[in-house]
């Protein structure tokens, strides 16, 4: 195992940013820590690479106790939000520092930080950059150069705090997909902070999902997103449809029996039901209870907005099915629901 | 369709020249150019020119003379004693205090700021009346100071008390605004890339704050220089040994020898010229870093 964290607690005031947290990242996995903002994630990473110092609990880097050690003594990569990138260096230079500043005995030759430099500029694709400044590179670049010399220290453990959250979304997908191939080639245990939910379950092997400064499920991406552990993270991971309701026997019903849903997990009495905008069928029928208010076409996918009884509905289709139904706004439809999830109030 | 909305294309209608919407009319542009030149060569020019030209009113040998003379020679020696002694102190300080002051959070860091700007707010008088009250014969730590043979006052080390006093804030105000920018990030980045304290000191954060740095250091050293109310109070005014340049060129002045009283105060306008291209020159030649440092 990588990183052990038990019982870790950081206030800041009054504020508690992390309350008895305990977590175990796996040695060679890419795990994500997902929550909004506040929600403790980045302070936690903090911790683990020794910028944060905490208030209570036990860390273990590769089974070594960590808390009491300084950040230069613990190996850990880390990769800024803003990248950090040594302003005044050039890219070779930024990427060499972390080799250039070790103690005499262990310091590299300069032939031997030339050669590994270069291999890692190769490996972020930035060879020909060597020699430019921070400022005269994109922000993919910058990501890039960033990500290179958290790498040349080798690292046991790499940790990058909203690795694209300063990226257009066009690059942010591409460096996406390219992070995960690197990870998949050099298998560096890794952790990742984000509040983008897409981010966490297309990158990541398992997704810790956080909210005021607790842990409130961790697993795998399909395993958080089909299986939500609470309310919030059924909020928190894509969009979703909420409704209160009454549970009576399986079945929860929505208001005075406009709809009634089957569900299952033995909740009884006033409830919070969720349905995901995609398990939310719509068929045309000139008599039915709903109203189709709005339809809006997002690229190749149609977001419909239902009104059932005053009770405002998402529901998502492609633009196919949407054709194939011929509805459109202001016409009335049925709706049905064959999934949803409901959690007592 | 409406015809009001018709969209048919239709001759090209001439437009007039673009004009920026911050643009103003030539006539009030040169009033203002004018206006403020002329303000300029009244203000700042005409004077400066005065010095050299009173300087060199009895011509070069007697403006030669004036400043080779053993009390001349002495004010320019202590002149520069006392800014070789206190503007390095201010830029540790300065730099101590600015690296505190953007770095780290702790309580009392408005008094702190307010603290570092006290010398500006307070006349240079009082800055050399302090030191007299504390230091002076009937001082606080007067009687001390005699029994041990130490004298401050009416000495080198007053002046350069009050010196360090007055100039203390050139330096922390150029550097806290520039560091509090930048931040710590790439102070942390450089400690979880292994660098130890001092090697992120002097590898990342000296970098960084080397132009702002020596901006500060320039207007420190000018002032140190050219400080009269302060080091006058703590001088006692002996002439070859407590005189600094503007106390000389004051003292002269007063006998009503001028031509010796401007050649001394010529060296202290060429000073601050010198200054003025320094800073201008590392600001054209470093314009890219100096910008890049703050983007």
């Amino acid at each position: 195992m990588a990183i052990q964290v038990s019982g870790i607690t950081k206030r800041f005031n009054d504020f508690t940013a992390l309350d008895s947290v305990d977590l175990e990242v796996k040695s060679g996995e890419l795990l994500a820590l997902l929550g909004p903002s506040g929600s403790g994630k980045t302070t936690l990473l903090r911790i683990m690479a020794g910028l944060e110092s905490a208030d209570g609990g036990g860390l273990l880097l590769n089974g070594e106790e960590a808390l009491g050690l300084k950040p230069r003594d613990r190996q850990v990569g880390f990769v800024f939000q803003h990248y950090a990138l040594f302003r005044h260096m050039t890219v070779f230079e930024n990427v060499a520092f972390g080799l250039k500043v070790r103690p005499r005995g262990q310091r590299p030759g300069s032939a031997e930080i030339k050669r590994r430099v270069t291999e890692l500029l190769d490996l972020v694709q930035l060879s020909p950059f060597a020699s430019r400044y921070p400022a005269q590179l994109s922000g993919g670049q910058r990501q890039r150069v960033a990500l290179a010399r958290a790498l040349a220290i080798e690292p046991k453990v790499l940790l990058l705090d909203e690795p694209f959250g300063a990226l257009d979304a066009k690059v942010r997908k591409e460096l996406r997909r390219w992070l995960r191939k690197l990870h998949d080639d050099i298998h560096i245990t890794s952790v990742f902070v984000t509040h983008d939910q897409e981010e966490a379950l297309e990158l990541a092997d398992r997704v810790v999902v956080m909210n005021q400064g607790r842990i409130e499920q961790i697993g795998t991406p399909a395993e958080v997103y089909d299986h939500p552990a609470s309310a919030f993270v059924y909020e928190f991971l894509g969009q979703v449809n909420r409704f209160d309701c009454m549970v009576e026997g399986g079945i929860a019903r929505v208001g005075d029996g406009t709809l009634a849903i089957p569900t299952q997990g033995g909740v009884q009495g006033p409830a919070v039901a969720y349905v995901r905008p995609h398990d939310l069928g719509v068929t045309p029928a000139s008599a039915g209870p709903a109203r189709i208010s709005g339809i809006h076409v997002v690229g190749p996918d149609a977001r419909i907005d239902i009104d059932l009884a005053g009770l405002a509905l998402e529901a998502e289709m492609d633009r196919e099915r949407l054709a194939t139904l011929g509805i459109a706004a202001g016409d009335r439809c049925a709706v049905h629901i064959d999934r949803a999830r409901v959690f007592a109030r | 369709m409406p015809a009001d909305v018709s969209l048919t294309a239709s001759a090209p209608v001439p437009v007039p020249p673009a004009q920026s919407a911050l643009t103003e009319p030539v006539w009030v542009r040169i009033a203002l150019i004018t206006g403020a030149l002329l303000f300029l060569a009244l203000f700042l020019l005409l004077p400066l020119v005065a010095v050299f030209v009173e300087a060199l009113r009895r011509g070069f040998d007697a403006y030669w003379v004036a400043l080779i003379e053993p009390d001349a020679v002495a004010a320019i020696e202590l002149t520069l004693i006392v800014a070789a002694i206190s503007v390095p102190a201010n830029l540790l300080f300065g730099v101590a205090a600015s690296w505190c002051v953007a770095k780290f959070d702790f309580r009392g860091k408005n008094l702190l700021i307010t603290l570092i700007d006290l010398p500006f707010s307070v006349s240079p008088v009082i800055s050399g009346l302090i030191y007299v009250l504390l230091f002076g014969m009937n001082g606080l730590f007067g009687t001390y100071l005699r029994d041990m043979g130490v004298q401050i006052i009416f000495a080198v080390p007053g002046l350069v008390l009050a010196t360090i006093f007055v100039t203390f804030p050139f330096v922390a105000r150029e550097l806290i605004p520039l560091m509090q920018e930048q931040g710590s990030d790439e102070e942390e980045a450089a400690l979880v890339l292994g660098a130890s304290g001092w090697q992120t000191f002097w590898r990342v954060t000296i970098p960084n704050i080397k132009w702002g740095l020596l901006y500060g250091v320039l207007l420190c050293n000018a002032r140190a220089m050219g400080e009269f109310g302060a080091v006058s109070v703590v001088s006692g005014h002996i002439r070859g040994e407590t005189n600094t340049m503007p106390l000389h060129v004051e003292i002269l002045y007063n006998e009503y020898n001028f031509v010796a009283a401007f050649a001394v105060a010529s060296l202290l306008a060429m000073l601050a010229l010198v200054t003025l291209v320094v800073k201008t020159a590392l600001e054209w030649r470093f314009g890219d870093e100096l910008a890049a440092a703050r983007h």
